[in-house]
């Protein structure tokens, strides 16, 4: 079933809508939209309000409907 | 039993303006013992911050040595460290001991994978200051079923962030992970030392992340081995000095993680 939402790129404040399907998994839209803003090479995390979505859940799981708006945030590992 | 209080005496006690938070108790941060993994830019912040909080009982774990970049941010090396490449873990010892001669720091310099997993029974906690995921990754294996609270800290830039694992409840820091964190797990995310990956333009530390980083790393320390569980972050602390952010994240344990097998 398709939904679409809309992602943020914490970074730079832009933002893109998605069309998925509600079995995409959350690594694949972290991927997607790391790849659309041509991220650089590291760690990264989606959040929808304060919560962290785990990669492998697919976006049923995570609870993540039509029109939701979840933000791209680096997840830093530099010491 | 009448007491005695001279005037001007609060101030001749080095721990006075601790003790006032009332929950601070120093007879169990000074006996603590305490694991801290790292001694880069974050490294030095938390030794700092540890040092002046009374905690004594300090071993420090790293397999670097100073360079001269290291310098902008990093308190407790010198240009003599730099010249003569000195180990950052002895570095960073003898730092503390300037600091507060209370202290017993012991340097420990090599890999932490390279410890004896039962180290970590020696210690009441374990900070890390690593900057990389697999490093991060095996502490956290040692830590989570050796019931030890584990406060992993990490910055990029201006961001950072600070997660602190409380076994046996709550997630881990591997739970907290996906896909993108494996890619990238046996990369090193310094400016400086041996096997690093990035060196421009991204932006490993910096000195003002790095403070906010290590004084929340502490602050948790203190509120963990005071016996106040209760004060702790529940799962991350995030930060982003440029966009003004600081906030708490949510991250829920995975049963699918290797170290909860079986829970829900």
């Amino acid at each position: 079933m398709p939904v679409r939402i809309k992602v943020k790129n914490a970074e730079t404040g832009a933002s893109v809508e998605m069309e998925l399907e509600t079995e995409n998994t959350i690594d694949e839209v972290i991927e997607s939209a790391a790849t659309f803003w041509s991220k650089d090479m590291g760690a990264y995390v989606l959040r929808k309000g304060k919560k962290v979505l785990r990669g492998g859940h697919t976006l049923k799981d995570a609870g993540v409907r039509e029109e939701d708006v979840l933000e791209l945030i680096p997840d830093p590992e530099g010491g | 039993m009448v007491r005695t209080v001279r005037v001007g005496s609060a101030d001749d006690d080095r721990y006075d303006r601790s003790k006032r938070l009332g929950w601070f108790d120093l007879d169990r941060v000074s006996g603590a013992r305490v694991l801290l993994v790292g001694a880069g830019a974050l490294g030095n912040e938390v030794a700092k911050d540890l040092a002046l909080s009374g905690f004594r009982k300090v071993t420090i774990v790293d397999m670097d040595h100073v360079v001269g970049s290291n310098l902008s941010r990093c308190l407790f090396f010198s240009q003599a460290d730099a010249a003569k490449r000195r180990a950052k873990a002895e570095a960073v010892a003898e730092g503390m001991l300037r600091l507060n001669r209370d202290c017993r720091p012991e340097p420990i310099v090599g890999r932490v994978e390279e410890m004896p997993p039962e180290l970590i029974r020696r210690f009441d906690i374990v900070l890390g200051c690593l900057d990389s995921i697999d490093a991060r990754l095996y502490v956290n294996a040692l830590a989570y079923p050796a019931r030890k609270v584990y406060i992993d800290g990490g910055m990029e830039g201006m961001v950072g962030k600070v997660m602190v694992s409380k076994p046996p409840d709550g997630a881990c820091l591997q739970c907290g992970m996906n896909r993108t964190h494996g890619k990238i797990a046996s990369l090193r995310f310094s400016c400086t030392g041996k096997d690093v990956v990035f060196h421009e333009p991204r932006l490993a530390a910096e000195i003002t992340t790095t403070s906010v980083v290590s004084a929340v790393m502490v602050r948790e320390a203190l509120k963990v081995v005071s016996g106040h569980p209760e004060m702790l972050l529940d799962n991350a602390f995030y930060y982003d000095g440029q966009r003004n952010v600081s906030e708490e994240l949510e991250i829920d344990l995975d049963p699918g993680c290797p170290l909860h097998a079986g829970r829900s």
